[in-house]
């Protein structure tokens, strides 16, 4: 597991979920002006246990409790920054970001663009995403590059745990509007978090967890833990994966795909988003229109299939992208 | 003058200067200095006027597109506003046209206004919780019309703002009319009062004819937030006179319908003056003046240029 730059706290072993509801403490210990307001996320502590014990540290007046007002819950914490504070907002799953559809692309997104850059908009909407435990079609999806598509939010898209806590106490300091996607079948992966509340990971680097020199699988969320279970078997075959974690798509690390690209020369993009006008389409253009001359073999994607996710467990588990999947499409491109 | 008569002074100077800047909008959209829809306040301005002269300096607000006395009232700059329209960088988006739809002034809370309508109602609830959270003691006032008050925002924003029983002063402007549509034939009901107070807001009908009824009504609603009593709901009844934007020619109006415009806010306060003993001359006085200040804010806008592309990619990010 990596650490970035020099650890400068104590590092203890923490689940993502718990490392989130860490970043959330420190955040709101560090600046009174923070608050926290969305369904469930106060008395109970949040459906996935993200925001426990806030309440009782913080109060209900900055950990609020609402009814089910997704308009209300984003267009609460977009009046409340105009207003000065720093909110934190929970929807809470990331499809019902489409209940405040108006609130996150128009008002959110490009409020401060229309009043003339006057206004800013420090406001974090955390959104847990991803298929799993057979939560549906309405409870499921990826929709992080329908977000990424409007200008004006930056979209943060943690792998592992303490990524997800550096990521997030950045995306509460910075001054821009980020969604905050959460990946729910990663909440109880754990692993060496940094506990000092000093230390943040900025917006807009990519991690490299893995190196290698054959082929690129770019990823982020938990699509980066099924790209190195793919570069594991790769390796038994002899090829070498290198696996580039994103960690967020605005601001995207165009110079870290170059990097890795111009040495492998080969690129698979994998994301569990659909594959139709998703986010891999985007980043296999970026690649296609600016590194073509060193690549060897065509952008090859890995994305959730072109259908709504089925409800069934059973079928869920053969919608996701899979190890396999991937693999597959790495040697097709390196044999290409 | 006594105190009264005083305060409906203050009313009528307000209410000429927002008629007087609405006569440049409708000078612009006629010489085609400004490109866009301008929606006429015309009739309608005792509302915006007497909520907006009451706020405090660290009260929020979020104003309606019908008309701009909700901003002259709140003490914008006249040049800000006109800049606006002219799109040029004298203008409060510093050159990005927000016609009357996006004017800003951080300082006298304005906190701007979208496009889409009933999307204030959030925004507003959320401004008071930040006023509660970081001890502003803000009013939080949000205009709109019938039309946007049957969006779902408005439901969610009064659950929330009742929940935490927060000082937001909704202000429904309702002039029978949504576009071409009557509130009675589209949302069933003449007046959003027993919607209001059935979801638990004190609420206050009032006709716009008499500012000062409507004076008395927001002091009433505005005294009821600020003291912790919880949110409000005005409604400000009329018959809008103008079509929905400067050129509309209502073919949807018929004649048959009875909806005869309100009487006239300004008019009335002006014979109210006039009977209360205020000399014809310095009524007409105050009108000039109105006249003078607005015509000067346009020849100062017009001295600013329009920005150039660099615009484009500048205010998105912090």
């Amino acid at each position: 597991m990596r650490i970035e730059a020099a650890a400068t706290g104590d590092v203890e072993t923490r689940s993502y979920g718990q490392a989130i509801n860490l970043a959330l403490h420190q955040e709101m210990e560090r600046d009174a002006s923070t608050f926290v307001l969305g369904q469930d996320v106060g008395r109970m502590g949040g459906v996935y246990g993200i925001t426990r014990n806030l309440q009782q540290a913080f109060g209900s007046q900055r950990v609020l409790d609402t009814a089910i007002v997704e308009h209300a819950i984003v267009g609460g914490a977009v009046g409340a920054a105009l207003a000065g504070a720093r909110p934190i907002a929970e929807v809470q799953f990331s499809d019902f970001l489409m209940l405040a559809g108006d609130e996150v692309t128009n008002k959110l997104a490009k409020w401060r663009f229309i009043h003339g850059g006057r206004l800013k908009l420090p406001v974090v909407v955390r959104a847990p995403m991803g298929a799993t435990g057979g939560a549906g079609a309405e409870h499921s999806q990826c929709l992080e590059g329908v977000f990424w598509h409007t200008p004006g939010l930056k979209i943060v898209v943690p792998s592992t745990p303490d990524d997800a806590r550096g990521l997030l106490k950045s995306a509460v300091r910075d001054d821009d509007p980020v969604i905050f996607f959460e990946h729910r079948r990663l909440y109880g992966l754990r692993g060496p978090v940094i506990t000092h509340p000093d230390h943040t990971i900025p917006l807009g680097v990519a991690a490299r967890p893995r190196e290698g020199k054959d082929v690129s699988l770019i990823c982020w969320s938990a699509m980066v833990h099924e790209c190195l279970k793919a570069a594991e078997d790769l390796a038994a075959e002899g090829i070498d994966a290198e696996v580039l974690d994103l960690r967020t798509l605005q601001p995207l690390d165009r110079a870290a795909i170059a990097e890795s690209v111009e040495k492998t020369g080969r690129a698979v993009v994998v994301s569990e988003a659909v594959r139709t006008a998703g986010p891999a389409a985007e980043i296999a253009a970026h690649i296609a229109e600016d590194l073509f001359g060193v690549l060897q073999a065509p952008v090859r994607r890995v994305c959730g299939y072109d259908t709504p996710i089925p409800q069934s467990a059973h079928l869920e588990a053969m919608w996701v992208p899979a190890p396999g999947d991937i693999a597959e499409a790495a040697r097709q491109a390196v044999r290409w | 003058m006594d105190v009264a008569t005083n305060r409906l002074m203050v009313l009528y100077t307000e209410m000429m200067r927002a008629r007087a800047i609405e006569s440049i909008a409708l000078q612009l959209v006629e010489s085609r200095e400004f490109a866009g829809f301008y929606h006429p306040g015309v009739g309608q301005e005792a509302g915006p006027i007497a909520v907006c002269s009451q706020l405090l300096m660290q009260d929020y607000l979020y104003y309606a597109h019908r008309g701009l006395g909700y901003l002259t009232a709140r003490g914008m700059d006249p040049v800000e506003i006109i800049g606006d329209l002219l799109a040029v960088e004298a203008g409060s988006t510093r050159g990005l046209g927000a016609g009357t739809v996006h004017c800003v002034d951080p300082a006298r809370g304005v906190l701007g206004q979208g496009g889409t309508l009933g999307s204030c109602f959030p925004l507003a609830v959320g401004s008071a919780l930040a006023s509660r959270l970081l001890g502003h003691g803000a009013v939080v006032a949000a205009f709109f019309g019938d039309g946007a008050s049957a969006r779902g925002t408005f439901l969610e924003s009064a659950v929330m703002a009742l929940s935490e029983s927060l000082p937001v002063l909704f202000v429904c402007e309702n002039n029978g009319y949504a576009v071409s549509a009557t509130t009675r034939d589209t949302q069933g009901v003449d007046s959003l009062i027993p919607r209001a107070s059935g979801l638990g807001l004190e609420s206050v009908a009032v006709g716009v004819e008499d500012v000062r009824e409507v004076d008395e009504a927001a002091k009433r609603l505005i005294d009821h937030a600020r003291s912790g009593r919880g949110p409000a709901f005005l409604e400000i009844r009329s018959v809008r006179r103008p079509g929905h934007f400067a050129g509309d020619q209502q073919p949807y109006r018929r004649r048959d319908e009875g909806l005869a415009s309100s009487e006239d806010p300004v008019d009335r306060a002006f014979e109210d003056l006039r009977r209360a003993g205020v000399a014809l001359d310095v009524l007409e006085q105050v009108a000039l003046t109105a006249a003078q200040e607005m015509e000067g804010a346009l020849a100062q806008a017009r001295r600013s240029s329009k920005p150039n592309e660099k615009r484009l990619f500048e205010g998105v990010w912090a």
